[in-house]
């Protein structure tokens, strides 16, 4: 693919030697558009820092291609990769102010003094710092220092822009309006941008693809509306969701042309077998012992079907997170207004046939997605 | 306020402390009753962590008395306040394992080895570190630390707890869970609880009651309702909420159809607020509380759409009014919006907080209006 941005093929990293060391990143595949917002999403010791610290150069590639716009860089240091980056650690100059912090970065660039300004001007008011441009980084917060650090990053034109947990330092509130005005920045400059993220709310509203990573291992690379509803196993779909998709495992029947669920407590979750299209049965009778997933926002409560007692309501403002006591676990839903129901009332549930995720218990792989095969 | 009897299991009267000459807690009064959860709440640098040592004795207040089911706890040691801790920096005892950190405090009290055992897995079970009982504090994530911290303090059964962020360091999975399910277990203690939090969503599922800190004191004491409907100030507005609240410069003015304020150069009526005719005002929109209406909808404002994001099961949309100023909206993802261009909003005029743009305080409707 000589056409993309950025191109891993076969990447790996081991800490150690390849023989005896940890192995942090395993077989990594990715191809980024010029153009793209991407996260690399998961918890930590998930190998997502190893990885955006080999695109940049920080960290050797034991195995495997980086391709930056068609050109092999796993071999070149950091500063011939035509990369900018806002990594912790990758700090800002000292002995200058934050506003020279951010147009050196510019220092290589033709723009004229008056150019210069004007852009160190836009992305400093775009983050909030344009009344710290005159200090000096050790006299500023430790949120500032990362703003103005990612301010020095995405002033620069390069191929990639590589984001390390950008707002990690930062207050909740400034989190949520910097989130849509760096992805309008973004956007509107055409940079290629790859963040890294423990966070999934800031990955959903980000990146054009989010790449789900666990245990060195690149779990789903598709967009949040694809990993929303086409989690590829147990572990993306539970991972990425809030609150976490509910999973139970079942037993599978057809009797009397109704295809039934068979939950723990001798539940049930009973549908007509033509709400499955023909080979979404097949493949669920292939396996019988399945695990079902629903995303809490899909739970309903209907004037009767499969009973649940109400364990916490809990109004958070915007939504409501309601757990019932169901099939001898908890299940969530969450309602958009404030929800009745007090602890100690049954109320009944009902889950659309399309809203149901099947899953192989055995290695966690998806069956099937509502009406789709996986 | 009175004491009244023994319901009030923890009193704070007017407490200050000082650190080198910088005041830290600026007379703080508080009341929790026997049994209750009360939420401390504030961004860093409030006073919480400060306040919950106050409470524990592990410094002394300049001013003010801490009582403790009845008794003035000047000069009690910290021992002997009946007060369970957890503590963000966890301190367990290193060279014993998580169950034997979890039963140290009834082992003290010679307990016999099977009532500590069934205690003991009972709360690890709770917790969800049954699995790394036997595991020594260096083998343990900072999560499962921090829940073993808690265990422990549980496992004392005092009658007041202090817990200081204790699902800071836990995964957000297991931490939406133990959202969940805390409030039940602390319920079951019957501990009256301090719970320590940064997070505002977690304040708003763990307690029926919510002080809010800021500036060294309490600002807002209230139901998690009477604090997101009804917040105090612009401060308190502005902690509670994702996507934050709009926050809009107006100056209602009294017209014919009521008293109006201007967004986008476009009139909408805020009747009720006599009080703040002429006055330099902030108006509060939740995110969630606009709408994408029609053009020249009554109450309605034009934007111009930059972006749209999704948040979890949202979709928030970022836009600017015709005066420059920016505005977030979320709804549910199954909801049509505006997906760019000239939108127009509108608000429920109930749902619209206005707040006097000096002091910052949110300024009350005159409730007579709005029903006539």
């Amino acid at each position: 693919m000589t056409g993309s941005m950025l191109h891993l093929s076969g990447l790996e990293k081991f800490y150690g030697s390849i023989d005896h060391g940890v192995q942090a990143v395993k077989n990594f595949n990715m191809i980024v558009e010029k153009g793209e917002i991407i996260a690399l999403l998961g918890s930590s010791g998930c190998g997502k820092t190893s990885t955006l610290r080999m695109i940049a150069g920080f960290e050797s590639v034991s195995r495997g291609k980086i391709l930056i716009s068609g050109r092999e860089v796993q071999n070149l240091p950091p500063v011939k990769r035509n990369v900018a980056m806002a990594f912790e650690g990758y700090s800002l100059y000292p002995t200058v102010n934050v506003g020279e912090n951010i147009a050196f970065a510019l220092k290589a660039s033709r723009l004229t003094g008056s150019e210069v300004a004007a852009r160190v001007n836009s992305v400093s008011q775009m983050l909030e710092i344009s009344d710290i441009l005159d200090r000096f980084p050790s006299s500023i917060s430790g949120g500032q220092q990362q703003r103005a650090s990612l301010a020095r990053a995405l002033v620069r034109q390069a191929d990639l822009h590589l984001l390390d947990e950008p707002m990690g330092q930062l207050e909740p509130q400034l989190r949520t309006l910097l989130r849509g005005r760096i992805k309008h920045y973004i956007k509107e400059n055409g940079l290629t941008a790859i963040l890294v993220t423990h966070d999934q709310t800031e990955a959903n509203a980000l990146a054009d693809k989010i790449a789900v990573m666990e245990a060195g291992v690149l779990q789903q690379y598709a967009s949040p509306s694809e990993i929303k509803n086409r989690p590829a196993n147990l572990f993306t779909g539970t991972f990425v969701g809030e609150p976490p998709m509910n999973v139970f495992p079942a037993h599978v029947s057809i009797e009397n042309a109704n295809l039934r669920f068979h939950l723990h407590d001798g539940l049930e979750l009973s549908y007509n077998e033509s709400d499955f299209a023909q080979p979404v049965r097949e493949r669920m009778l292939e396996y019988r012992d399945v695990v079902i997933g629903v995303r809490p926002y899909a739970v309903h409560r209907a004037p009767m079907g499969a009973a649940g007692m109400i364990v916490a309501n809990q109004w958070l403002g915007d939504q409501s997170h309601i757990a019932a006591s169901f099939a001898g676990k908890t299940i969530v839903l969450v309602e958009h207004d404030r929800s009745a129901g007090a602890e100690g009332e049954l109320i009944f549930l009902k889950i659309q046939p399309s809203d149901l995720h099947v899953f192989d218990p055995a290695s966690g792989q998806a069956l099937s997605h509502g009406q789709e095969l996986a | 306020m009175q004491l009244r009897g023994n319901a009030m299991s923890l009193q704070l009267k007017n407490i200050k402390k000082n650190f080198k000459g910088i005041t830290v807690i600026d007379g703080v009064t508080l009341s929790v009753e026997s049994g209750e959860t009360l939420v401390l709440f504030g961004p860093s640098g409030a006073g919480k962590t400060v306040l919950l040592r106050l409470i524990a004795g592990v410094i002394e207040p300049d001013m003010g008395e801490i009582w403790i089911n009845g008794q003035i706890m000047a000069g009690v040691e910290p021992e002997e306040r009946g007060i369970g801790m957890a503590f963000q920096n966890f301190a367990l005892f290193p060279h014993m394992d998580a169950a034997q950190n979890i039963a140290a405090p009834l082992t003290a009290r010679r307990q016999s080895r099977t009532d500590v055992a069934s205690t003991v897995e009972k709360i690890a079970k709770l917790l969800k570190i049954e699995h790394v009982l036997h595991h020594k504090p260096k083998e343990l994530s900072n999560g499962q630390k921090q829940r073993t911290s808690l265990a422990r303090a549980l496992s004392a059964e005092p009658s007041v707890l202090l817990l200081d962020d204790p699902l800071r360091n836990v995964d957000a999975k297991l931490r939406f869970e133990m959202r969940l399910e805390l409030p039940r277990l602390l319920k079951d203690q019957n501990a009256t609880v301090i719970y320590v939090t940064q997070d505002y969503k977690e304040a708003m599922a763990m307690g029926r009651r919510i002080a809010v800190m800021g500036n060294h004191g309490i600002q807002q004491v209230g139901t998690p309702a009477d604090i997101y409907l009804r917040p105090a100030n612009l401060e308190i507005a502005r902690l509670f909420g994702d996507p934050v609240i709009n926050l809009v410069n107006v100056r209602p003015e009294s017209s014919p159809s009521g008293i109006t304020v201007h967004i986008s150069g476009m009139p909408i009526t805020l009747n009720g607020f006599e009080v703040a005719i002429g006055r330099d005002c902030i108006l509060g929109l939740r995110p969630e509380s606009l709408q994408f209406v029609p053009e020249n909808t009554t109450d309605a404002f034009a934007v111009d759409i930059e972006t749209e994001s999704p948040l979890n099961e949202k979709i928030v949309t970022l836009a600017i009014t015709l005066s420059g100023e920016e505005i977030m909206v979320s709804r549910p993802a199954n909801i049509s919006g505006a997906a760019s261009g000239r939108a127009w909003l509108s608000i429920m005029p109930s749902n619209a907080l206005l707040f006097d743009k000096v002091t910052g305080n949110l300024l009350k409707p005159n409730l007579m209006d709005v029903s006539a």
